[in-house]
């Protein structure tokens, strides 16, 4: 295994007034794939660029290994990068595309031009694209020009592999495609990976750890199944999801009341809270019938998917998605009753918006 | 619709092809009254096909070859000048746009703010100074004094043009070299200047040209006749009581030619360079 472990140590960068990134923590370990999540303008990109040295920290400490790169030049950092527009250089042949790192270096590597050759065809024979070496760079679709710029991140053999929405250029199919290759080749080579997506499905199939940030901060660092199933954040809950969990604004008093609800939730373990948010994602509830229901609510409309359906349904004055394969003829204005998985419900505190955890998991 | 279309495709065509003739009217004129004696343009007039019978380059061979006139030094002493005050310029704004454009310094807002009302002086307002100047650095009357005139007066503009061309070269291109170790002058060589051939040109044929109009520096800086440019010299073609239009017309026209060649050969890279980055990605 080649990577190396990445540590970032109470990392603060400011655009003039702005803070892009606040006291960020993050440790990566060597050969893991770890994916900065979150909507533009979190910060993610920032906190790429300032471990490839792109961008320099305020504040805070960048290792890679046991070295404090934090004043070193990007070249001095044994990282490589995937941009998202890839920065092919138009101007050069595929070969000379994927050399360049080698030949920016061939003496300090102690690189004769056949070793570079060897090396270069090698890459390019592993990505599927050494029939197309001698072409210019611009004569190169999309889908080509993503594994030109994988295999000039590859040549090199970095320990630390840093790539910027290297999908997002692609057209759907291809991305499918090139996702799974890129997470086989990673797996494969070991090395330690940072990857920047705003999609989160993206996050999900690729990461090893997901870390989802918002207005500079990590809110959650996990296993991807960690970060969909137990949110620590009402961020987390509302931007991981599609649909995303749905937030029930409910009262605390003797008993929890939620609209809707019509079972009784003890509150004692609630104390000191009037209010509290209830979340539940979409699939984590059934339809069923009077009896067993445990909300009521009112069918505002039916969004069919082909495999599954999307019912929104209106409670009081909140409206929530539940997303089923079950087959029904529902109509708008129907009454409807849902069952909750209350294993998989969360509960979140108004004023902070962290997760109170899944107190409620022992009264189902 | 289409009507409509096609009045306005006429009506530009129509335009453009009046402008086009505006312009190349006198340029037509010279050059027929360049190849035909003297006494054929006063009878039959200029603005025909020339005879092939009476068509002559006499009056050109006289301009280049006669020592009263010398055109042929002054030629040659206008390609060395500008040739050279095309490249010193361009090589040092070259690596000044590059700074300017990629590395991020101290009081870089400033220096940029001084290059441009660098551009602004007119040249006039500090010709007597530099006159004193020269003439206590020796280089008075030189060519190499002629060239480092110009060779300053370009890296400003030169520097200016050239920062807004590389500014157009996608960021990521340089930062992506950058990750792959490659020092600020390999940037420089390998990746922004390969790009930036189109600019440079544009930079390079507009500099040649202007070195090559002037007149000015001309006869303020170089008096002895084995120093004088093109420029200059062209004046000597017309007699202080005659004037032979012929010896005149041909004279111009050498003196045109430099520039109008290279704007031929360069054409493709000059739109590209004045146009902005041209190369698709």
């Amino acid at each position: 295994m080649r990577g190396a472990s990445i540590r970032l140590v109470d990392i603060t960068k400011r655009f003039r007034s702005v803070v892009a990134v606040d006291r960020v923590n993050l440790e990566v370990d060597r050969g893991e794939f770890i994916v900065l999540l979150g909507p533009s303008g979190c910060g993610k990109t920032t906190t790429l660029r300032i471990i490839a040295g792109l961008e320099t920290p305020d504040e805070g400490r960048v290792y890679i290994g046991d070295v404090d790169v934090t004043d070193l030049e990007p070249g001095e950092r044994d990282v490589a990068m995937v941009f998202q527009d890839y920065a092919i250089y138009p101007h050069m042949t595929v070969f000379d595309n994927i050399a360049f790192p080698l030949t920016v270096k061939a003496r300090k590597l102690r690189l004769t031009k056949k070793d570079i050759e060897e090396r270069v065809v090698r890459v390019a024979k592993m990505l599927g694209i050494d029939h197309l070496l001698d072409r210019k760079a611009t004569q190169l679709s999309g889908g080509q020009q993503q594994r030109v710029a994988v295999a000039r991140a590859l040549v090199r053999e970095p320990k630390v592999w840093l790539m910027d929405e290297p999908l997002s250029n692609l057209d759907a199919l291809i991305r499918l495609q090139v996702r799974a290759e890129l997470k086989k080749l990673q797996k494969d080579l070991g090395i330690t990976t940072v990857y920047v997506t705003h999609d989160q499905t993206e996050a999900l199939s690729l990461a090893d750890r997901i870390a989802v940030m918002n207005k500079g901060r990590v809110i959650q660092l996990g296993p991807p199944q960690e970060i969909y199933d137990d949110p620590k954040h009402v961020f987390v809950a509302t931007f991981v999801g599609t649909p995303p969990m749905n937030i029930i604004e409910c009262r605390v008093g003797e008993v929890v009341e939620c609209p809707g609800l019509k079972r009784r939730l003890p509150g004692d373990r609630l104390k000191g809270l009037n209010k509290v948010y209830l979340g539940i994602r979409p699939e984590y509830m059934e339809v069923v019938d009077e009896k067993e229901g445990d909300l009521e609510g009112v069918v505002y409309v039916v969004e069919p998917l082909g495999s599954e359906r999307i019912i929104n349904v209106r409670i009081d004055d909140t409206l929530i998605k539940v997303r089923t394969t079950q087959e029904l003829t529902l109509q708008p204005g129907d009454r409807i009753y849902l069952r909750v998985n209350w294993k998989k419900a969360v509960f979140f505190d108004p004023s902070t918006e962290q997760a109170l955890g899944k107190l409620l998991a022992a009264t189902s | 619709m289409k009507r409509r279309y096609l009045i306005r495709v006429v009506a530009l065509n129509i335009a453009v092809w009046a402008l086009a003739l505006v312009w190349a009217l006198p340029f037509v004129g010279i050059l027929m009254i360049s190849v035909m004696p003297y006494q054929e343009v006063i009878t039959k007039g200029w603005l025909r096909i020339p005879s092939l019978d009476t068509l002559t380059l006499k009056n050109y061979i006289e301009a280049l070859t006669n020592p009263l006139y010398d055109l042929a030094t002054g030629f040659r002493n206008s390609v060395v000048v500008a040739t050279v005050s095309t490249l010193i310029p361009l090589f040092a704004a070259a690596l000044a746009a590059y700074a300017f454009a990629n590395l991020d310094f101290r009081l870089k807002p400033l220096l940029f703010a001084l290059i441009i009302a660098l551009m602004m002086i007119p040249q006039q307002l500090i010709v007597v100074p530099l006159f004193f100047l020269y003439r206590s650095l020796g280089i008075y009357d030189t060519l190499q004094g002629m060239i480092l005139l110009h060779s300053a007066w370009g890296i400003a503009w030169a520097t200016f043009f050239l920062r807004n061309y590389l500014k157009f070269i996608p960021r990521s291109l340089i930062e992506a070299a950058r990750v792959d170790g490659a020092s600020d002058f390999k940037i420089f060589r390998r990746v922004v200047m390969p790009l930036a051939v189109p600019g440079l040109i544009a930079a390079a044929v507009l500099q040649f040209t202007w070195v090559w109009n002037d007149l000015f520096y001309a006869l303020v800086f170089l008096v002895s006749r084995e120093n004088q440019l093109v420029t200059q010299k062209v004046v000597t073609l017309k007699g202080e009581f005659h004037v032979d239009w012929g010896l005149l017309a041909a004279g111009s026209v050498i003196t045109m030619s430099m520039p109008l060649i290279l704007y031929v050969v360069f054409n493709k890279y000059f739109m590209k360079g004045v146009a902005g980055w041209g190369v698709k990605r």
